[in-house]
């Protein structure tokens, strides 16, 4: 047995997440998956019949999480309090830097679980379709503000290299909260977006 | 003369990554029972199948079709509308396990090549050659149940290509511990095409750590951050006569990175790398390290390394040669 702990973020980072919760971040990120529902419906198809499912996404590094109902262009998505009780068909938890590496694909979900970086609760099956939907969609932050052209190129690559920045951050040892997972950091795969 | 790597693709997206990565070949299924790796979310449309090919082969690449469940009783439509679908798309060969496809295939496509799947478990000349003789079968997928001297005395006494296993998954098959899956929840990994139906399996937290079941049966506790495998039943962990441990089979992934030359010398001609349910960064870094072994040892030069680049990705945080090393002999 190890004594794991995720990854987190530096605190600097997670107190200025705090007040993220007062804005509407909520009602940003729903308009944005209904944007992306209505340009590339087949992601949405490959959820199938778990897009009306509740799944909670837990960044153990903030202090409040995601609610997402991936429904389509009925999609929505809230912010709740950490430890507020609401009823979820799912919850998936991490360091926030590991779930956004989920959502790009840059990490590998399985490798992850395996070393117990993040946690799965709830409906698997829920889970594995949102995986797998996502795995193959190849988001890019331009597909999710729904910029396109030269716009989405620079969006992607400002808010690519932030998060870089962010994992960065999150796992050199003056801004670490904790330990790396058993065997060393998380495994990274491919440079997110290295196609485009 | 090169080996030919043959890679794994649960989607459109990790098609295109192994393909970008060096696959020589890409294996890939439909999204229904037809294939042996049918998980919410997972597989190929007929109409993206048609797409991944075209990419493919703009890229030099292959790509097998596994059809390679058993065929329902009573109700084969799937499966034979599976073998058009995948001959309409342009598929380099179909995948099967199943004697009744192989025969349909052979009457009614007989353009298409065949590939007998790992899941008819045809590990004797005997067996490969009737599949060879019956169904003009190309070549079989070994069983992972052979040690590489097995497979250099096989491959002697059989006219068929064949193709093993290198990384990912140690499933063996051949002995029925795909029963345990049937058996906890009413689906067959090897005809409903999934192991450890994800909608029968829970992770529950207590003050001791997590626990995971299959349906009604605990398969595993770990502690925290002690690493977990995937949740099937043959790699549960379970008191037996006062004592724990894996007793059907250890959570590890198979790693034969440094057995390349030595399976290449024993006259294989294609390299397997499991994993469809994986993601598009676990193929894309698994099939550019064994594309880097590959072309290394066909150059004369000594494996880079390729099982330790390969460690994180492996399960449980572990890797073996099995059983083409069989140490416990």
């Amino acid at each position: 047995m190890t004594d794991h702990q995720p990854k987190g973020l530096p605190a600097p980072l997670r107190f200025l997440a705090k007040p993220l919760p007062l804005l509407p971040v909520g009602t940003i990120l729903s308009l944005a998956v209904r944007r992306l529902a209505a340009r590339r419906p087949g992601v949405f198809d490959r959820i199938g019949p778990y897009r009306t499912c509740r799944f909670r996404i837990a960044p153990v590094d903030l202090d409040f999480d995601f609610l997402l109902v991936p429904d389509g262009t009925r999609a929505r998505v809230d912010t709740i309090p950490r430890r507020a009780r609401v009823a979820s068909d799912v919850e998936i938890g991490g360091p926030l830097v590991d779930l956004l590496g989920l959502l790009d694909g840059t990490l590998d979900g399985d490798a992850l679980f395996f070393t117990r970086t993040i946690t799965v609760r709830g409906r698997t099956d829920a889970v594995v379709a949102l995986r797998n939907a996502i795995e193959d969609a190849e988001l890019k932050p331009a597909d999710l503000l729904g910029l396109t052209g030269r716009l989405g190129t620079t969006a992607d690559a400002v808010i690519l290299k932030a998060i870089a920045l962010l994992r960065r951050l999150a796992t050199e040892p003056s801004g670490r909260e904790s330990a790396d997972p058993p065997g060393g950091s998380s495994p990274s795969i491919t440079p997110f977006g290295s196609r485009s | 003369m090169s080996l030919e790597l043959v890679c794994p693709a649960g989607t459109p997206s990790a098609l295109r990554a192994a393909v970008e990565a060096g696959a020589h070949s890409v294996y890939c299924g439909f999204r229904d029972e037809t294939n042996a790796r049918n998980f919410p979310g997972l597989n190929f449309s007929p109409d993206e199948l048609v797409d991944g090919i075209r990419f493919a082969h703009r890229h030099g690449a292959k790509v097998l079709v596994a059809i390679n469940t058993f065929v329902r009783a009573g109700h084969p439509t799937a499966w034979i509308k599976a073998l058009a679908n995948a001959e309409g798309a342009g598929a380099d060969a179909v995948i099967l396990a199943d004697i009744a496809l192989l025969d349909h295939a052979k009457r009614h496509h007989p353009s298409l090549r065949l590939h007998l799947s790992v899941q008819a478990a045809a590990a004797t000349p005997e067996a490969i050659q009737f599949y060879a003789e019956a169904f003009d079968v190309k070549r079989v997928v070994l069983p992972r149940v052979l040690s590489v001297e097995e497979i250099a005395a096989l491959a002697k006494e059989i006219t068929v290509e064949t193709e093993a296993f290198v990384f990912g998954g140690l499933c063996p098959m051949a002995e029925g511990r795909c029963s345990l899956s049937s058996y906890a929840t009413g689906k067959s990994p090897n005809l409903t095409g999934v192991c450890s139906p994800p909608e029968h399996v829970t992770y529950t937290d207590d003050a001791e750590g997590t626990t995971a079941k299959l349906a009604r049966f605990t398969i595993e506790r770990f502690g925290a951050g002690e690493p977990a495998g995937y949740p099937t039943l043959c790699k549960g962990r379970f008191i037996a006569e006062g004592k724990t441990g894996h007793w059907f089979e250890d959570p590890v992934s198979l790693n034969a990175a440094e057995l390349i030359r030595p399976l290449a010398k024993a006259g294989v001609t294609a390299l397997k790398i499991e994993g469809r349910q994986r993601g598009k960064g676990y193929v894309a870094e698994v099939v550019a390290a064994f594309r880097a072994a590959v072309d290394a040892i066909a150059a004369g030069r000594d494996d880079p390394d390729t099982a330790k680049r390969l460690a994180g990705l492996t399960e449980g945080g572990k890797q073996t040669a099995g059983a083409y090393k069989k140490t416990w002999r």
